[in-house]
């Protein structure tokens, strides 16, 4: 929203030591957030009123023009693209040294002479935005200059345009998001409460002259609220003889300083008071109401669905039973608290008009307007839970300006209403040591009634409590609880003002957050001592990927309202878009081995509470590897090797348990459960060939899921130390030839079972192919022998040893090679 | 018997000066001291046939020329040793840059989860727990529970996601549904960080994500006042940004606290001088916060008559954003190695 200065100043005094600048800073610090200051005249230096007194063709091009421009003591010539230009139009001349910007964007450009296909032209006219006054006057054209011939006169030409135009105003942007509980500073004279609260000067009081016996009661009319919720006020009255010109200078300025074009003096003056005061009004043109015989009644009532309106500027909407309309027995003549309707507006034709002042229900407003992608001024005040009893402050300051606009006009009804609201205004007991403590701040009690009152609330001390009552401005939602008064006092004191402490707290460790910590250790790990990258992915996935790998969309809880409409689905698991991760960077890297850490969604297990008597869906943290490297065609190993050595740095035990599963996803022969401590965390298993070429991926792929959440309950902190043994210890390797389906872990287990003296176990090769029989492997194993008694000689590893060879033949049917 | 000797010493000096390496000079002292056939050994045999009144004169000139000469012998093996070893190590120089071949590889940490890290470590060192919660959140918690009502916007806009089937069900829009939690389980008083993914109903460009994460805090005690929430956020951005910071107050509104406010922190990048990074206003905003309303306090079972608190919401990734001078949000969740590879 735009606030004016000159428009404020109407209203409260700003201090002269105060410069536009120290005022921007002083409204955020205290107020709201300005997100611009803008000084009218800030591209005006050079440019003055021109008049062109002669326009003939360029003879090089044939979108230009050769001007003649007098300016007073002079007459410029000038080339000009200008697709309005035309002789006797007053114009904004830019002369030599005059700054202006191409299009309104850019760094400012100094006009120097220039010879523009073979014509010297000393100067520019300018277009509206190139002088920044883009606002105020919006091109309809894209090479429009700026056309003053209706606001300016033969006077003028020379004069500096600031002056021409009296832009003398500085305006502040202030960030609309910023005030959204505040429905008083919609308007100029709410901003101006506040000025005069943070300077601690004199506001004046908002007091239009009451609206008198109708003059000649020419208009019956009657009022129907139907929805009493969605419309808490509603006001109305005719005015007859109303001349519909072209407003006045001064309203004319007001509204170009907050960026509103001035229509007629009637729907400025309803604009005027909206952007003064922040209730909007509507005039309605009430011959397009009433039938002959001047009868009226007013009807707000909800739409019927499907029912059909067209809004002002020719639109058709298709209203629902939640939208609220302003109605005759026949046609809706407005979108409640958004816009008027084609049929009723006010157009040059208009002599009597109904004017409309009313109240309406924030959400109905709320939501009618973004069904309909229909915002508007209006409605963005509506939303705000705006102040019933500003409608009639409003309406009676319309009428008091019609009078100033269209001098013969005249009240023809008497003025109908229907009311049905009641504000809770209090009073708040403040406990003055209350605001104290919060603001941490010995404020004394008479600064607080001084703050508080400058605001308008009403406040008696008593013993050490203030009774606050609230404005009924304030009283719609944003004042309620003494918090509130809090805020408002501290805001107006300047929290710049309060000097920092520190709270005291006992020094205690914090409670720790196991899984939290798990993470944080399983980064480290997989990250710094594995060659594992960290990546994150979305939580939502798609039909098509999960159909991919053989999942049943129907266990997936979905979206309502997906932003991309292909990611749908929460994750049941990481692998999916971890697998798409891998896909995307095969083609890039050659070996690709990453992570995720994240949650996942179950809507069949229960998970935490939601506050009420129901559960939410379990949302477990899962960690899940992927490893392919181009090449390598056993993947499945490099993740569980990893996994094994990041378990074992947990202290924790890792088996793989072999399993057949049948899934689209993971390789047959190449899959397995991980089993920590002896309890199932997850899985692990190279991507199936099949679906590997389904998913595009360039490589074998070998991914593995755990769910972490399992996990944390298995850490303890106990790695227990093995004592050193005082004897040596003696290795021996063995090699054999054995069935490719043996596994490894229970040789591993066989071997160290073996004997009391065979301490350590550990496998260094396995060799397929070349001299082995179709349907073998080689597998060689070194293996530690020691006694906890005495140095072992080789004759006691001999021992050991053949009752090693015999076992294996036996159990395994392995045959040792020399 | 003098005079072998002091031609004895002429010959070794004459050789010592041609000797060039360790084995010459190894050779050397074997022709003089040799157990068999050295000449100073010969010498010296030969002293029992000196006559007797001379035997004295002559030990001491043997004795004083042996030393003499193996003395020298000593100084010339030290510095034909210098010598042969300052020809070795020159000979082994290396290429410094050289790094160890073959090249080692390791992973990396998301950018994101290492500032997570970090700021858990920094929050866990002033006391406070660091928590989680479902990410997947009841209407109640997300919103109701934190005193923002049905109509609110948020409620019914495009910002939320929305769960089918399941209207009491939300993609939790901020981590603040954590402190009613936070305070349910934990009670009064409590200090609490939540690092966490949030979702918004939004459309994605370089500087918006749906999916982004933030980073809540919480604080509650006996008379915890504005000042005391400004000293904190002071300390707090300071710890993470390791140097010394201006911060700024001012008003800004959010449902669940009341006063809320907007901290800001004075631009770290011209020093508030203004430039690009702070809109020229030498401002950047870093931080909404405020006190906890009393509703939240109700909500979460901590009675507001006896205690008070303040919140705040980090948006870490806007930190990180800062920190490695993203500039486009996406990179996060692209899972391109390319950058993730970089931190």
């Amino acid at each position: 929203m735009l606030v004016s200065k000159n428009w404020l100043s109407q209203f409260t005094t700003i201090p002269k030591k105060i410069t536009p600048q120290q005022l921007g800073i002083d409204l955020t610090m205290h107020v709201v957030e300005v997100e611009d200051i803008i000084d009218e005249a800030r591209f005006l230096d050079n440019v003055v009123v021109g008049k062109i007194v002669d326009v003939t063709k360029h003879d090089n091009a044939d979108t230009l023009n050769v001007c003649k421009v007098d300016i007073g003591n002079e007459t410029l010539q000038v080339v000009c693209g200008g697709s309005n230009v035309r002789e006797g139009m007053f114009v904004a001349m830019g002369k030599l040294g005059a700054s202006v910007r191409w299009h309104g964007e850019g760094e400012p450009i100094i006009l120097t002479k220039a010879k523009i296909r073979g014509v010297e032209s000393s100067g520019m006219i300018c277009a509206s935005e190139e002088i920044g006054l883009g606002e105020m006057f919006p091109k309809k054209y894209e090479k429009e200059i700026l056309d003053l011939s209706h606001i300016v006169s033969t006077k003028d030409v020379g004069k500096p345009l600031a002056e021409a135009l009296s832009l003398d105003d500085v305006v502040f942007d202030i960030d609309n998001k910023s005030m959204t509980h505040r429905p008083d500073l919609w308007g100029q004279y709410g901003m101006a409460r506040e000025i005069s609260a943070m300077y601690g000067t004199v506001l004046k009081p908002y007091e239009p002259k009451k609206i008198g016996k109708p003059a000649g009661a020419s208009y019956t009319v009657s009022v129907q609220v139907k929805d009493t919720k969605a419309c808490p006020r509603y006001m109305a009255v005719a005015i007859d003889d109303i001349e519909v010109t072209e407003s006045p200078a001064w309203i004319k300025k007001r509204l170009m300083s907050v960026g509103v074009q001035p229509r007629n003096n009637v729907v400025d003056v309803t604009n005027l008071v909206m952007f003064e005061l922040g209730q909007p009004l509507h005039a309605f043109d009430a011959n397009q109401l009433t039938t002959n015989n001047k009868q009226l009644t007013i009807v707000v009532r909800k739409a019927k669905d499907g029912e059909v309106y067209t809004s002002l500027d020719d639109k058709e909407y298709k209203l629902t039973k939640e939208d609220l309309v302003i109605a005759t027995k026949n046609n809706i003549v407005a979108l409640a608290g958004v816009k008027g309707s084609i049929t009723s507006g006010v157009s040059n034709d208009t002599t009597s008009i109904i004017l409309e002042s009313a109240n309406f229900h924030p959400v109905t407003i709320r939501r009618t307007a973004s069904r309909h992608g229909l915002r508007t001024d209006a409605s963005a005040r509506y939303e705000k839970s705006l102040d019933p009893n500003l409608c009639e402050l409003a309406l009676r300051r319309v009428v008091e300006l019609l009078k100033e606009v269209s001098p013969k006009s005249f009240v023809s009804s008497t003025i109908v209403e229907q009311l049905n609201f009641t504000l809770d205004q209090g009073p708040i007991a403040l406990d003055i040591d209350f605001v104290q403590r919060k603001m941490g701040v010995d404020l004394p009690a008479k600064d607080m009634v001084r703050i508080l009152t400058s605001l308008g609330f009403g406040v008696k001390e008593k013993k050490n409590i203030l009774s606050v009552t609230i404005p009924t401005w304030r009283a719609t939602k944003d004042i309620s609880i003494r918090e509130d008064l809090v805020e408002e006092i501290a805001r107006v004191y300047g929290y710049d003002n309060i000097v920092p402490t520190l709270p005291t707290f006992p020094i205690v460790p914090p409670k720790q957050n196991s899984l939290r910590d798990l993470e944080t250790r399983l980064r480290e790990l997989l990250a710094y001592e594995g060659r594992y990258t960290e990546v994150s992915n979305y939580s939502f996935v798609s039909p098509e990927l999960l159909k991919k790998v053989g999942e049943n969309v129907k266990e997936y809880l979905e979206l309502e309202n997906p932003i991309a409409k292909d990611r749908p689905y929460l994750r049941r698991h990481l692998r999916e878009n971890l697998l798409e991760t891998v896909e995307r960077n095969l083609h890039r890297f050659d070996t690709v081995g990453i992570f995720e850490i994240g949650k996942v969604f179950k809507k069949e297990l229960d998970g935490e509470g939601d506050g009420q008597t129901h559960l939410l869906p379990k949302q477990d943290t899962l960690l899940a590897m992927a490893y392919a490297a181009k090449g390598d065609e056993h993947p499945f190993s490099y993740v569980s090797t990893a996994f094994t050595t990041l378990m074992n740095r947990l202290g924790l035990q890792v088996h793989f348990e072999k399993k057949k599963e049948d899934h689209v996803l993971v390789h047959p022969g190449r899959t397995a459960a991980v089993l920590v401590n002896d309890v199932l965390v997850g899985h692990i298993g190279e991507v199936h060939p099949m679906t590997g070429e389904v998913l595009g991926l360039d490589a074998r792929t070998a991914v593995l899921e755990v769910n972490l959440s399992e996990l944390v309950p298995l850490l303890s902190e106990k790695t227990r130390y093995q004592t050193l043994s005082q004897y040596p210890s003696i290795e021996r390797d063995i090699a054999f030839v054995i069935d490719t389906n043996a596994q490894h872990e229970e040789i591993a287990t066989a071997l160290i079972n073996a004997d009391l003296l065979t301490v350590d176990v550990a496998l260094f090769d396995v060799f397929m192919g070349k001299n082995i029989p179709e349907g073998k492997k080689s597998m060689a194993y070194r293996i530690t022998y020691r006694s906890d008694e005495k140095t072992l000689e080789g004759k006691d590893v001999d021992v050991v040893h053949e009752k090693i060879v015999a076992m294996l033949q036996k159990k395994f049917g392995a045959e040792i090679r020399a | 018997m003098k005079e072998q000797l002091s031609s004895l010493k002429k010959e070794f000096e004459a050789q010592l000066k041609h000797a060039s390496s360790l084995l010459q000079l190894e050779e050397l002292e074997q022709t003089i001291f040799g157990r068999k056939m050295g000449a100073f050994t010969t010498l010296a045999k030969q002293m029992k046939d000196v006559a007797n009144d001379q035997k004295k004169t002559i030990g001491e000139l043997m004795n004083t020329v042996r030393t003499k000469i193996a003395t020298e012998l000593e100084d010339k093996r030290a510095l034909l040793q210098r010598e042969e070893m300052k020809k070795i190590v020159e000979t082994e120089s290396i290429d410094v840059t050289q790094p160890q071949l073959p090249k080692e590889e390791h992973g990396h940490i998301h950018p994101m989860a290492q500032v997570e890290m970090e700021l858990s470590e920094l929050f866990r060192s002033m006391g406070f727990m660091v928590l989680d919660g479902p990410e997947l959140e009841s209407d109640y918690f997300n919103f109701e529970a934190l005193h923002i009502p049905l109509s609110h916007p948020a409620r019914d806009s495009q910002d939320t996601f929305f769960i089918k089937d399941h209207p009491e069900w939300v993609m939790r829009t901020h981590t603040s549904p954590v402190q009613v939690r936070a305070m349910r389980e934990h009670g009064a008083p409590l200090r609490a960080v939540v690092p966490g993914r949030v979702f918004r109903n939004e459309a994605t460009d370089g500087s918006h994500e749906h999916t982004f994460a933030q980073l809540e805090g919480l604080v509650i005690d006996t008379d915890i006042s504005i000042a005391d929430l400004i000293g904190v956020m002071k300390g707090l951005l300071s710890g993470i940004l390791k140097r010394d910071v201006e911060v700024r107050l001012r008003p800004g509104f959010f449902p669940f606290v009341e006063p809320g406010f907007e901290l800001d922190m004075r631009c770290q990048v011209c020093d508030g001088a203004g430039c690009g990074a702070c809109k020229h206003s030498g401002w950047v905003e870093m931080i909404p916060c405020g006190l906890v309303h009393p509703e939240v306090l109700i909500a979460g079972g901590i009675d507001p008559d006896v205690y008070s608190g303040f919140a705040f919401g980090l948006g870490s990734m806007r930190l990180v954003m800062q920190k490695y001078g993203i500039e486009d949000i996406r990179h996060f969740q692209s899972g391109d190695l390319r950058f993730l590879q970089q931190f």
